[in-house]
């Protein structure tokens, strides 16, 4: 039997998981922090997306959360002692829309991004082709670009918070899987394969999966998930400078600086299946070859699968449940790229009880009770 | 309608399996890679070529005599030559590029015949020009009737080295050394097995005496440790290992060259059973390895496995094994006995008596581990993405213990060869520096082969081949 205490038990090692460990660890506290992962390193959703990061969202919340985010990123290697650097990539990142509706969404998203000083442009089709060339014309009105969004290596990124994890004297346990949690006294206990883990606060950081461990301590979540799949070429000359997203389309486009491009695709699915589809590779290859025609030369190297969570207005919900000392950090799509700051505030709020962030007072889990959603418009989903 | 069974692979297993299925009334088809039927061993060179490709004339008999039957059934079956299969899912689907055209079959059955890869184990050095795998420099001569290098050191363990060394020979090359990491001869120590294989020893024999009649220097218990070159290998520096792969001091000599052939076995190529979600397993010899009966059943249903790709074989249990697996894949139900078919019962009892011969061959192929240490700090391990033994070794030192977390930090098996080429080597070193045999491979994903995207986007859907 294993029986752990922890003064901060965390539920996923992935992004959002090992940041906000690495965040509350440095405040040195002396307090004992846990995080635990069903799986292995980089084995869940933060290791299976696109890897881009980008300001351009239609919501302020998004886009200060991101802000923040991509200052972190551009500062990575210092901020977690992690000279190899997280391969960081910022040619920026072009919104597109092939339809009325997606570039009117463009243009009054992008009145919000100037708002909080993002700086975005608008282009018209010609520009949009000016940039990337390989684009296809077919229906494209527009779209909107910043050169500060980016790119990093979702694998370095998780490296290097993991490193600086461990430096820190966080304890990150892979392959060990939490079936319930139940409140006890004071304290929670977390049952796991071969015994428990005792914390006085529980941190879930298990994305889409997040409802089925409220579940077990009376709490509803109405988080959803969304299977995706993902392409990876063989690396070809540079052809796709800033990643690219079509709202219509449902794709997203990173070439990556190895040369290799990534297309995350996706379509009308539930579950959380992470295989490969049969159906997947004719679905997306006329998808792909109407956006971006001059990649039909380009050979597919690998496809896999991914899940993302889905909240019922497509922001996260970050914080504290109903159960005190219990709290809950959902991505809604964008993990990889809010997790520097999700990271810093959730770790304030679980640390210090600071609640001041008015990420937390939006974007908290009782907002569902209320019913008063603000839906992000510039989501890649089907 | 017909049972409809496609084969994938058209070696001795394919072949035999196409032939036997074809036999019962299915409407098979084979789809291969290469331009002429014939796998790697049975390699056929273009018509137009002239010469031999100097392999032993019973050899030739058992190549030409499988040909011809093949050819003499093909009425009844589809061969599809230059067919590259790039998926195979679960629920029987079969994606494959033929020219610019991509297409998906569903059949009712599938035979994987897919064959091995060789088995280097890495030096500092060995990715220099004019280091290549035995059956590579093998296959250039079959194929391609030209000589791979002209002074050439031949290395590794089994048979496979010596008649490499041997068809040099007679194709007019220079052969400076044969290092075997044991002699050839052990084989013969297990007399029963010896008995069974005496056919394939007799080739053997005659592959070992044009060895010897050339005066090669044969270095038993010698390694390479060490290629020298700057564009391209001009020497190999060869050591002798003791029983646990440990390099002894003071025994290195350097051979000049030009070419360094190395052949530690093989390796399944068992990726298109993976991704068909057959449950996997790894022999220490053969690599990762689909679980199967003895009748090829995979445990994912109508997916079937024959030869080589289920383990080490030889050429001739693939072939008897083939004929089993064909008559199997060729029923709807599970039969587990075929009474009264003096065709299986032959195929069976064949098997059976090769099967012993072939143990003692997967013995002799048996690889200590110190070797995997001979490579160390900057030596590349995987090709693809440059990965370096130290970096490998650096992420298992940091904890990781599964084949995909290496995978995904240092990104061996990313790369275009999806790991055929470093899972072998990634799986050994993670055995060796952790002392646990990982539990899973890398996970296959589908595609087996780039393909462009203008062949994707035309598929070709067919209900049945």
């Amino acid at each position: 039997m294993r029986n752990l205490k922890a003064d901060v038990l965390i539920i996923g090692a992935g992004a959002y998981g090992l940041s906000c460990a690495w965040w509350m660890a440095k405040r040195r506290t002396g307090a004992r922090i846990v995080v635990v992962d069903a799986g292995d390193f980089a084995s869940g959703a933060s290791g299976r997306n696109g890897a881009g990061f980008r300001m351009q969202w239609g919501l302020d919340l998004n886009i200060r959360l991101c802000q923040e985010s991509t200052l972190f990123f551009e500062n990575a290697a210092e901020h977690l002692d992690y000279p190899r650097g997280i391969d960081l990539k910022q040619d920026g990142y072009l919104v597109l829309a092939h339809s009325e509706k997606a570039l009117n969404h463009l243009k009054s998203a992008i009145a919000t991004q100037h708002r909080f000083g993002v700086p975005s442009e608008l282009l018209n089709a010609d520009d949009c082709i000016r940039m990337v060339p390989a684009l296809g014309r077919n229906r494209l009105m527009g779209g909107t670009f910043c050169n500060k969004d980016g790119s990093i290596s979702p694998f370095r990124w998780l490296d290097a918070l993991l490193k600086a994890c461990r430096r820190e004297k966080v304890e990150v346990l892979y392959g060990t899987q939490v079936d319930r949690i139940d409140k006890v006294g004071g304290s929670f206990q977390a049952a796991i394969a071969d015994g428990v883990i005792e914390a006085e606060k529980v941190l879930l950081c298990t994305d889409w999966a997040a409802p089925h461990l409220l579940a077990s301590l009376g709490i509803e979540l109405p988080v959803a998930s969304l299977p995706k799949e993902a392409i990876v070429t063989v690396p070809c000359t540079p052809r796709v400078k800033p990643i690219l997203i079509s709202l219509e389309h449902h794709i997203s486009v990173n070439q990556i600086n190895r040369g290799s491009i990534i297309f995350v695709v996706s379509r009308p699915r539930d579950g959380h299946d992470i295989s490969s589809t049969p159906e997947f590779i004719g679905f997306a290859a006329p998808k792909i070859l109407d956006l971006l025609p001059g990649v039909a030369d380009v050979a597919m190297l690998r496809t896999w699968g991914g899940v993302s969570s889905v909240t019922p207005d497509m922001q996260p919900i970050l914080g504290e449940t109903e159960i005190q000392g219990l709290y809950v950090a959902v991505s809604s799509f964008r993990g990889l790229m809010t997790s520097p700051a999700v990271g810093r505030i959730l770790s304030a709020l679980i640390m210090d009880n600071d609640t001041n962030d008015p990420v937390l007072a939006k974007l908290g889990p009782r907002r569902f009770h209320t019913g008063d959603l603000v839906v992000e418009p510039l989501l890649n989903q089907a | 309608m017909s049972r409809s069974v496609v084969v994938i692979g058209a070696g001795p297993a394919g072949l035999a399996a196409a032939i036997q299925a074809s036999s019962r009334g299915c409407r098979v088809t084979v789809l291969d890679e290469a331009r002429l039927p014939g796998g790697q061993i049975y390699r056929q060179a273009d018509k137009a070529l002239s010469g031999t490709d100097y392999a032993e004339a019973t050899e030739l008999r058992r190549k030409n005599q499988l040909l011809e039957r093949f050819a003499g059934a093909a009425h009844g079956l589809r061969y599809r030559p230059g067919c590259a299969v790039y998926a195979v899912f679960p629920n029987r689907e079969v994606h494959f590029l033929d020219g610019a055209q991509t297409e998906v079959v569903q059949p009712d059955a599938i035979i994987l015949a897919t064959g091995v890869r060789e088995i280097a184990i890495p030096f500092p050095g060995w990715t220099l020009p004019g280091v290549m795998y035995a059956g590579g420099a093998q296959s250039i001569l079959k194929s391609q009737r030209v000589l791979p290098g002209k002074r050439a050191v031949i290395a590794g363990c089994g048979p496979l080295p010596v008649v490499v060394a041997a068809q040099l020979l007679r194709a007019g090359g220079e052969v400076a050394a044969l290092a075997s990491l044991r002699t050839p001869a052990a084989m013969l120590a297990d007399l029963p097995a010896a008995w069974h294989g005496r056919s394939i020893l007799a080739e053997g024999a005659r592959y070992a005496w044009t060895v010897l009649r050339a005066g090669v220097s044969r270095l038993t218990g010698h390694v390479p440790v060490r290629a020298i070159g700057t564009q391209s290998l001009e020497a190999v520096v060869l050591a002798r290992a003791d029983s646990e792969g440990r390099i002894l001091p003071d025994t290195e000599r350097e051979i000049a060259c030009d070419l360094l052939a190395v052949n530690y076995g093989f390796a399944a190529n068992s990726e298109l059973a993976a991704m068909a979600g057959a449950s996997m397993r790894r022999n220490p010899v053969s690599g990762w390895v689909p679980v199967a009966d003895a009748f090829g059943r995979t445990s994912t249903a109508g997916v079937f496995v024959a030869g080589d790709g289920a383990g080490l074989r030889g050429a001739l249990v693939a072939e008897c094994e083939g004929t089993i697996v064909g008559a199997a894949a060729a029923q709807p139900d599970k039969v587990t006995e075929f009474p009264g078919d003096p065709v299986l019962a032959a195929a069976l009892a064949r098997r059976q008596r090769y099967e012993k011969f072939q143990s003692a061959v997967r013995r002799s192929l048996h690889v200590p581990p110190g070797l995997w240490s001979i490579a160390a700090g900057e030596t590349t391990l995987c090709r693809c993405e440059n990965v370096s033994v130290s970096e490998v070794l650096d992420v298992l030192k940091e904890g990781h213990r599964s084949l995909n977390a290496v995978k995904r930090n240092v990104r061996a098996g990313m790369g275009w060869c999806g790991g055929r080429n470093c899972l072998h080597a990634v799986s050994a070193l993670a055995e060796l520096h952790t002392n646990a045999a990982p539990v899973e491979m890398m996970t296959p994903r589908p595609m087996a082969r780039p393909v462009p995207f203008a062949a994707l986007a035309h598929q070709r859907r067919a209900d049945t081949p």
